[in-house]
């Protein structure tokens, strides 16, 4: 039994369980509005699900941290003015597996920095670059820009399409034709006068907002018809909705559920971000970007960032219980493993913990009203299908850092999501020199249709490898077997969604399915101003607008 | 090349809560002392340039935040560092025993390429106090120590009165400067997010 440290004060504004990003972020902020907070996990180790970690470390916490797992909680007996909700372990992750055929060639465990939760990156002009810009955040965190992004098509003889992203790739496409080039260039331009109206707004009349380039019906129509009436053939408009604006779902099917459509306005909302990150600092190529160690440096800098700000910080703490006043009913505290008791105003918990709702505590119910029940299940609200695959080959040799998409349908005619992949090289940071990593994840509704479509991403890709083998190779035939050199090592899993909730508690939103932090970023301030209505989530300061002068 | 990361130390000042790390920093970049304890608030890092053989090179100076009070520091604070100070309190023997504990803590975190030549430099803080009466560990004890740990470079401060201040930090800069840098990782150059204030930023006691 470890030999649990005891804290003082035992009193604070905000008591945070957990130090994925939504939790570090919120810590942060709220030490930033002048609050008292208190971090604590149960690991050794910052973030959570959001956490990047040693080869041998990913596996065990996948492992731990899945359904076939059960953890007991311990059970201690109520104190006399509160009752006791003792905390449920809720695993995240669901049907890992785990294939490790040549860790000869791997070398140690702790040369790799593997996600949790990837693939993801950020966008240069990310409203998530900004709040680090804004918190300090970006002092602790290195970048690096992602080199290329590439359309997967089925059937083409070049099964990789660089994607003509901006004015000088188009120019510089060798697979658009003339009339093409000339489209895709007039849609841009219709988009960036559409961006410049929406900045000249504030001074804009009725005259003026007839006269604009995209109607305000348009706007709330369908991305897709919208694309369909600039007269775009399908190819481009396949690459403007899964390469650029990055949707999960296939667009054109009619059977499409209607919240997963991509409105006008939020696609070019999209193109316009994507555009915006273009050139916004100097020698990132691209739009995209990736933290150098991993994204698990993300949740470490917002921690150390509300440490500097006074927070207080334990590892190594679990949570046994909440405590529940008896004769208000409310949330009061918390209990730790040691058996100290703590208290705070608000409390936010990771989505690795539930409580289990009793009737004792009337104000805390799930979205059905379900109060008798625990509300382990009913709140999942989708899934998503990760892969972690390592391998000995770029799947373009010169470039090693680079993303691929899988639109819908082009792996096979019933894919109905897109899928993802991206490959990182040791210049991350993320493994031995030598070896690179790839990052997989497509949303699914069904375990098996997940693993469906990863292991058909992982076939694509492992063909894509092993023709750069044979290339390279020809003498050593031995070299290519079956599927045998192109993935050293892969890790398969299932993760569960679940949206961020507030109640007297605040409960974080896991990991998503989306590529980028914009959706757990808006669900995040959400949840901080839910706790705090009044209080502004990190307001400029003069060093944030040095650094924004500076650019 | 990697000129820029080169110019830039980065120094990471570890040991016990209340041993005097940030006023070892304070007292070496601001030549203040304050008497008044509080745990660590608002201090980030502090930089100071440093003059060595006709080259200027920033020394980054990286305070614990307070995070060291439950043995909370993540990875993302040790990895990196060019040196690491190891901080006593000459009056507290814990505070020395726990030395060896801090050492294999970074040597775990910060996972440096050649654990057995990184360079550490021990400071034995607080030589001021009740004029040396209350003093625990003698100076024969942490050199011992030292020694055993491949001749750690051991320096008696007064954070208070300055004494040996300067001295210890020119040994922790020559230090840092002779680490070998970790491979490839900065080549090409990163992307400058913060419009180059990494290597501005000054912040902490403005009082």
């Amino acid at each position: 039994m470890a030999d649990y440290p005891s804290i003082d004060p035992s009193s604070f504004d905000l008591i945070v369980i957990g130090t994925g990003l939504p939790e570090s972020i919120l810590a942060s902020a709220s030490a930033t509005a002048g609050k008292t907070v208190l971090h604590l996990d149960p690991n050794s180790f910052y973030g959570n699900h959001f956490s990047s970690l040693p080869l041998d470390h990913f596996s065990s916490f996948l492992q731990s941290h899945s359904h076939c797992h059960s953890q007991q909680p311990n059970i201690s007996p109520p104190t006399s003015s509160s009752n006791c909700l003792h905390l449920k372990h809720n695993n995240l992750f669901s049907h890992v597996h785990i294939s490790n055929p040549h860790s000869e060639y791997l070398g140690p465990s702790n040369k790799f920095s593997l996600d949790l939760s990837g693939p993801k990156l950020l966008f240069c002009a990310d409203p998530m670059v900004n709040i680090m810009l804004k918190s300090g955040a970006t002092y602790h965190i290195e970048f690096k820009g992602v080199d290329a992004t590439y359309v997967y098509r089925g059937d083409g003889d070049d099964k990789l399409m660089t994607v003509p992203d901006s004015r000088s790739a188009i120019f510089k496409s060798s697979v658009l034709t003339l009339k093409e080039k000339r489209q895709l260039m007039s849609f841009f331009k219709t988009v960036q006068e559409h961006i410049l109206e929406l900045e000249a707004a504030l001074t804009s009349n009725e005259e003026m907002r007839r006269a604009r380039t995209i109607s305000d019906e348009e706007l709330e129509c369908p991305f897709i018809d919208f694309l369909t009436t600039k007269g775009l053939p399908s190819n481009i408009k396949s690459i403007i909705l899964y390469a650029i604006a990055m949707a999960d779902y296939d667009q054109e099917t009619p059977l499409l559920r209607k919240d997963f459509v991509i409105k006008t306005k939020d696609g070019i909302k999209s193109l316009a971000l994507h555009n915006m990150s273009l050139g916004r600092f100097v020698n990132a190529s691209g739009a995209l970007i990736y933290p150098i160690y991993g994204q698990g440096e993300l949740s470490q800098a917002f921690c150390r960032c509300a440490a500097v700000k006074g927070a207080l910080y334990v590892l190594r703490m679990p949570v046994t219980a909440l405590l529940i006043d008896k004769e208000s009913n409310c949330y009061k505290g918390v209990r730790l493993a040691s058996g100290q008791e703590l208290f705070s105003h608000h409390l936010v918990m990771s989505p690795s913990f539930t409580v289990p709702l009793s009737s004792t505590i009337s104000s805390i119910r799930d979205v059905q009203g379900d109060s008798s029940e625990s509300s382990s299940r009913s709140d999942v609200e989708g899934l998503v299908a990760r892969a972690v695959c390592i391998t000995r080959v770029s799947i373009k040799p010169d470039l090693s850092n680079l993303l691929i998409i899988f639109p819908p349908r082009s792996l096979y005619p019933e894919q109905m999501t897109s899928v993802r992949a991206l490959q990182l090289g040791s210049g991350l940071a993320v493994c031995p020199p030598g070896l690179f990593v790839l990052y997989i994840s497509t949303m699914c509704d069904a375990v098996a249709q997940g693993k469906e479509l990863l292991h058909a991403a992982m076939n694509a890709l492992a063909h894509l490898l092993s023709r750069k083998h044979e290339s390279s190779t020809t003498m050593e035939s031995d070299c290519v077997e079956e599927d045998g050199p192109n993935f050293l090592w892969s890790a398969i899993y299932v993760q569960e969604l679940r949206k961020g909730s507030s109640e007297i508690i605040v409960s974080c939103p896991t990991p998503d399915g989306r590529l980028d932090y914009r959706d757990m970023l808006d669900s995040t301030i959400k949840l901080f101003h839910e706790m705090y209505a009044e209080v502004e989530f990190f307001p400029e300061t003069e060093d944030a607008e040095n650094a924004e002068n500076d650019e | 090349m990697a000129s820029r990361r080169r110019m830039l130390l980065k120094v990471i000042i570890l040991g016990d809560s209340g041993v005097g790390k940030t006023s070892l920093m304070n007292q070496y970049v601001n030549r203040k002392f304050s008497n008044q304890y509080k745990a660590t608030i608002g201090a980030d890092f502090l930089t100071k340039e440093v003059q060595f053989e006709d080259r200027l090179f920033t020394l980054q100076i990286w305070d614990t935040a307070g995070q060291e009070r439950f043995q909370s520091l993540g990875v993302a604070f040790y990895r990196g560092a060019d040196c690491c100070v190891l901080v006593h309190d000459v009056n507290v023997m814990k505070s020395f025993e726990n030395l060896n504990n801090w050492r294999e803590e970074f040597l775990i975190q910060a996972s440096p390429s050649d654990p057995e030549n990184f360079p550490f430099v021990v400071l034995g803080n607080k030589i001021d106090i009740d004029g040396g009466n209350s003093r625990v560990v003698s100076e024969k004890k942490a050199k011992a120590w030292c020694a055993s740990k491949g001749n750690i470079p051991y320096f008696e401060t007064s954070a208070k009165d300055g004494f040996n201040v300067e001295a210890a930090f020119q040994c922790i800069a020559k230090n840092a400067l002779k680490n070998e840098p970790e491979e490839e990782i900065y080549l090409p150059e990163t992307i400058d997010v913060g419009g180059g204030g990494r290597n501005q930023r000054s912040s902490g006691c403005e009082c």
